[in-house]
């Protein structure tokens, strides 16, 4: 079974370096083709992983290599496959190889084609490594490889200018990357620290050693890791007050988003609360703060999904908005239901961003849905799979969201955290608002976009044969809970309903499905029949307040990248030039001067030489006397 | 009267072995040139390489720690470690005289033969403990050293030949006194003898004063030999005098034979406890490190900037003799083990963009500004020149940074934590001339037209030996394991 790990984790890396090797060169079809293969590779050599647990439950082992090897400290680089691990893989190669393949039609007239696949491969195989990594740091290594890939991925157009756009002063591509790559540099930091203090106390940072040691440890401490490893995961899966970066993210080509900014990147600080599930069910406390800020984003980024006019941003929203749902479960114990939902999620949300990939190619890269508009006699494909895919995400039976999410709200009630299960379940009908508003004003109503001159036309049969199995796997994932429970309870801990909650089982499905219906039929009446807009609601405070969302990147503008770059200013100007570098510069003028006074004495008077070799025995003499006398 | 009795197992002619061959190569190639003469250099290199690789075989054939010749040679771990540089610095060597431009000393067989006599003296240097023959085989292999330069036949050249030869024979001077002191201090010219009677009459009292000041005398003349300041002042000239690959060869296969000679002088002296040799060897190294090294960068010729940094890269090596360990000895040999293929690498860059007259500046032959923009004109020519500079300066992972962490790690361990920190210092310093050549050849506009003027005495051999030492150079972190250990295995069987 070994054979298959390494397959799985080292065929994104030869794919990636296969691609790398034309990077610079112009459009080779080939390279499309075979790095798709290869991630479907991966993808194979994952479910065979994934059948051979579910039979023989046996946990699959390989060590790569002492990688680290500091005194005391021996760091071995392993590699373990569990039952969660499995998932993720089979999660993450599944969406890859269909990304990939999708790519190939997405890509096809960029210019940068081989680049773009060395990259999303050089993703894939870092976002394994993350996940099948069996300790912190190997964990680690994959959490900044994917944060390289994002930005380079983020940023692959690099050479669009900046310009401005809605609440941003100015965005462009490379800004985005770089504001993501900062962004998650500083909650890396909080993983660090908590990567450190699991050393320092543990001193292995294997999650088996770690786990073991909990109940050794004392809880200010374990609450401290906890929290640390929090920030870590804050940053990746963009929980607020680090979101913003998410929706900028956007910037990056469709393909880029489907995969990393809905699928499997931002789930990363989700599996990182899964994984570290042993530590978080001792530290209830720090798992509560953790579902109720997952409550916040949940609202927080459904409300500014709500009003937003881009079609990618209303996603990205939407991806926050379920992270918030998943952080919600893993937060309150009931870890399989997150990484449930994660999977479920994974799939409809891959689709409905290609789906958006497939319009914006229609639409020439428009992203403003108020001038799109009656897509679906054009694209009636499309139309289908984004209609699933939102059907799912809004939680209708019998689609995926649906299983995944009202088991989140009902481990919300069975806590009896009612606020909690109240923010979700409102949630949950914002969310089927604007999933179907972005579907009414893209698809249906009149066709706003002749003004624009667009012709809109169908993506290749290929690229959708490409969403079908997500398309598929979004009507269908939901029936295999049951399987699903059984398997992951083997690792993870099972979360059981208490009997007050099974009673009401149907209750809740009643009141979900409810509001989310509701909550299409509202959006059915405002936009399935044209663009109608109100100028008054549109200037009204609350609409400009969720418009520009909360103000808050401007915020951050203000309160802190104009003051550091005043301060870098005055360090620089002030401190750098006037102190800094004179001193250096004196220390070269001091040392050069000192060479050329020496290179007299090279005058080139054989004399001189020999005088200076005698000289020498005086002076080597003297040293030896000195050495004498001072012992 | 009584026959003198010969026992030819006693002799243990075996041991003579690479020195023989040596000869009878040197003499066969004056043969040679005797019956037929103005035969093609080509043959000459050739018959030089064959000999010198025969010499290898012999080297590593010969049974270690066995002596010969009634005791006057000593096979032993460091001799054979220094004949093998030597050969190897050599074998490397010999090729560049395969040039495309016509020089004048090449074209005589003489030329090789006198190089093999130098590495006839060479390699007695190094495998004896008898001072006599050390001398003899140091005198030897400098009397073929000083026509070497001067066949150059420039001004500077003979300039430097004879500078050289009148300071050689201060140095030769200051070493038969310091020989001649321990001679009379003990009666014995051979070193293992001289440590025995010092152990007995090390305790007599006044007796340091002369045993010491021995000891000083003849580390003025290996300091002459490897360069320390203040007994380098020829090296630059001489430098500038010879050919770029003779000035490569001079700052290794000398160095490293005079090396050998003050590993053995010096740990006698360790074992007798006479700390204040370690001070001074140590005090010399440093100042020799860091006057060079300011010296360097203020140098506008490459081959002076790389005399000056070959100085420092030998004050550098020179404190691991004073250290007293396995590790540091083993890591002198290591050091130039590495040292020689990128430096002789460095050296044969500039020669292969030699010319007959100098171009861009009325003296040098190879300043900065020749190398400037080279990326655009010549870009496997620069940045194969950027490896050996890095790997100069100690940037990993090229080979000179293993040497350079071998030997900090020597000092670090012997608790000389300050020597350490200087040793370090420098590196940085020195970084910054290394560099300067980076920034020339990469970021500054070019003056020349074409590659033409980088490849100016370019040919097959050249580049072989060119590619060979980057080669090296590069992969050193695959062999560098596997070399350390065979060297301290060496180490280790010596007795010192």
């Amino acid at each position: 079974m070994q054979s298959y790990l390494y397959i799985a984790l080292f065929a994104p890396l030869v794919s990636s370096l296969f691609a790398a090797i034309f990077a610079q060169q112009k459009k080779i079809q080939l390279v499309g083709i075979i790095t798709s293969i290869l991630i479907a590779l991966s993808f194979f050599a994952s479910v065979e992983l994934l059948v051979y647990l579910m039979q023989t439950n046996k946990i699959v082992h390989a060590t790569l290599f002492d990688w680290i090897v500091i005194g005391d400290m021996n760091v071995k680089f392993g590699f373990t496959v569990d039952h969660v691990t499995a998932v993720m893989m089979v999660v993450v190669t599944l969406v890859s190889a269909l990304v990939h393949i999708y790519s190939n039609y997405y890509m096809e007239h960029d210019k940068s084609f081989n680049r773009f696949f060395s990259y999303l491969s050089a993703f894939v195989f870092s976002m394994l490594v993350l996940v099948m990594s069996d300790s912190f740091l190997g964990l680690f290594i994959g959490w900044e490889g994917v944060g390289v890939c994002s930005w380079l991925l983020i940023g692959f157009w690099y050479y669009k200018k900046d310009e401005t756009r809605d609440v941003n002063p100015s965005i462009s591509p490379s800004w985005a990357a770089n504001e993501a790559f900062i962004m998650n540099r500083i909650a890396d930091l909080g993983l660090l620290i908590g990567i450190f203090l699991i050393f320092w106390n543990v001193g292995s940072l294997k999650y088996n050693d770690f786990f073991a040691a909990i109940p050794n440890l004392n809880h200010g401490l374990l609450v401290a890791i906890g929290i640390a490893l929090f920030i870590g995961a804050m940053g990746k899966s963009a929980q607020f007050p680090l979101h913003t970066w998410l929706a900028d993210a956007m910037e990056g080509p469709t393909p880029v988003s489907a995969l990393i900014h809905a699928a499997t990147m931002v789930t990363a600080g989700v599996y990182l609360v899964i994984r570290a599930n042993p530590l978080y069910s001792q530290i209830p406390g720090v798992g509560y703060f953790i579902a109720v800020l997952g409550t916040f984003v949940a609202i927080f980024a459904a409300s500014m999904a709500l009003v937003n006019r881009d079609l990618k941003r209303v996603i990205a929203y939407s991806t926050l908005s379920q992270l918030g749902y998943m952080f919600a479960a893993a937060g309150l114990g009931a870890y399989w239901v997150a990484l449930f939902h994660l999977a479920a999620h994974a799939f409809f949300k891959a689709l409905l961003f290609l789906s958006a990939g497939n319009v914006m190619h229609a639409m020439h890269d428009e992203l403003d849905m108020f001038k799109m508009g009656g897509l679906k006699k054009y694209m009636a494909k499309t139309y289908l799979m984004m209609g699933i895919a939102s059907l799912a995400l809004s939680g209708i039976y019998p689609f995926a969201g649906f299983f995944s999410k009202d088991t989140i709200l009902e481990v919300a009630f069975n806590e009896e955290t009612y606020g909690i299960w109240f923010v979700l379940w409102f949630t949950a009908g914002l969310t089927a608002f604007y999933s179907f508003r972005q579907v009414f004003l893209v698809f249906h109503g009149d066709e706003r976009f002749h003004e624009l001159g667009i012709h809109p036309h169908e993506a290749k049969p290929y690229a959708l044969w490409a969403m079908a199995p997500l398309a598929v796997l979004a009507v269908i994932a939901g029936f295999f809970k049951e399987e699903f429970v059984e398997f992951i309870t083997k690792f993870l801990p099972p979360y059981e309903m208490s009997e007050h909650t099974e009673h009401l089982v149907w209750f809740f499905i009643i009141v979900t499905m409810g509001i989310a219906l509701t909550g299409i039929f509202i959006a059915y009446k405002k936009y399935a029949n044209g663009l109608r807009r109100d100028p008054k609601v549109e200037n009204s405070f609350l609409y400009k307040l969720l418009f520009n969302q909360y103000y808050i990147p401007i915020f951050y503008e203000k309160a802190f990248a104009k003051p550091y770059k005043e301060l870098s200013d005055i360090a620089w100007k002030e401190i750098d030039q006037e102190i800094v570098d004179a001193t250096v510069d004196g220390i070269a003028k001091a040392v050069e001067v000192t060479g050329d006074v020496s290179r007299r004495a090279q005058n080139g008077n054989l004399s001189t030489y020999l005088k200076w070799m005698a000289f020498g025995l005086i002076f080597i003499s003297l040293i030896a006397l000195i050495s004498v006398v001072v012992k | 009267m009584m026959p003198i009795a010969i026992n030819y197992d006693a002799l243990n002619l075996v041991t003579l072995a690479p020195m023989l061959v040596t000869l009878a190569g040197a003499l066969l190639i004056l043969i040679i040139d005797l019956i037929k003469p103005n035969l093609d250099k080509s043959l000459y290199v050739t018959l030089t390489i064959l000999t010198l690789f025969i010499a290898f075989g012999a080297t590593t054939s010969v049974k270690l720690n066995s002596r010969g010749l009634f005791d006057l040679i000593l096979i032993d771990g460091i001799s054979v470690l220094g004949n093998l540089i030597i050969l190897i610095g050599s074998i490397l060597f010999i090729p560049l005289a395969l040039t495309k431009k016509r020089f004048h000393e090449f074209s005589y067989p003489e030329f090789f033969a006198m190089f093999l006599f130098m590495i006839f003296g060479f390699q007695f240097m190094v495998s004896s403990d008898n001072l006599i023959l050390i001398f003899v085989g140091l005198e030897t292999a400098s009397l073929a050293l000083y026509p070497l330069i001067a066949m150059h036949n420039t001004k500077p050249s003979i300039e430097a030949a004879v500078k050289y030869f009148t300071m050689g024979a201060m140095a030769a001077g200051f070493y038969a006194m310091g020989s001649a002191a321990l001679y009379g201090l003990t009666g014995s010219v051979e070193l293992h003898t001289i440590a025995q009677v010092f152990q007995e009459r090390i305790h007599e009292a006044g007796s340091i004063i002369p045993i010491a000041g021995a000891a000083l005398l003849l580390l003025v003349a290996i300091g002459f030999k490897v360069s320390l300041i203040p007994f380098h002042m020829w090296t630059p000239d001489a430098y500038e005098g010879a050919p770029a690959p003779m000035a490569g060869y001079m700052s290794i296969v000398p160095k490293i034979a005079m090396m050998v000679v003050a590993i053995r002088v010096f740990s006698l002296y360790f074992d007798l406890n006479i700390t204040l040799i370690k001070y001074v060897i140590i005090a010399l190294a440093i100042v020799t490190t860091t006057v060079s090294n300011m010296m360097a960068l203020v140098q506008e010729d490459v081959k002076r900037m790389l005399a000056y940094s070959s100085i420092s890269h030998a004050g550098f090596i020179m404190v691991a003799v004073a250290l007293d360990s396995t590790k540091g000895y083993a890591s002198i040999f290591m050091y130039y083990g590495l040292f020689l293929f990128t430096n002789l690498g460095a050296f044969a860059m500039l020669w292969i963009s030699r010319r007959k007259t100098a171009r861009f500046h009325e003296r040098y032959h190879h300043p900065y500004e020749k190398f400037a923009g080279m990326i655009h004109k010549a870009p496997i020519a620069a940045v194969i020149m950027a490896i050996f500079m890095l790997s100069l300066a100690g940037v990993p992972p090229f080979s000179l940074f293993w040497g350079k962490l071998y030997v900090i790690s020597a000092i670090v361990d012997k608790g000389y934590y300050t020597v350490a920190l200087i040793m370090a210092l420098n590196s940085a310093i020195a970084a910054y001339y290394y560099l300067k050549l980076i920034v020339y050849m990469f970021l500054k506009p070019a003056i020349v037209k074409d590659g033409q003027i980088v490849y100016a005495n370019r040919t097959l051999a050249l580049q072989t030996v060119i590619g060979f030492a980057a080669f090296v150079t590069i992969t050193s972190i695959f062999y560098i394991q596997p070399l350390m250990s065979y060297i301290t295995k060496l180490i280790v069987a010596t007795h010192i």
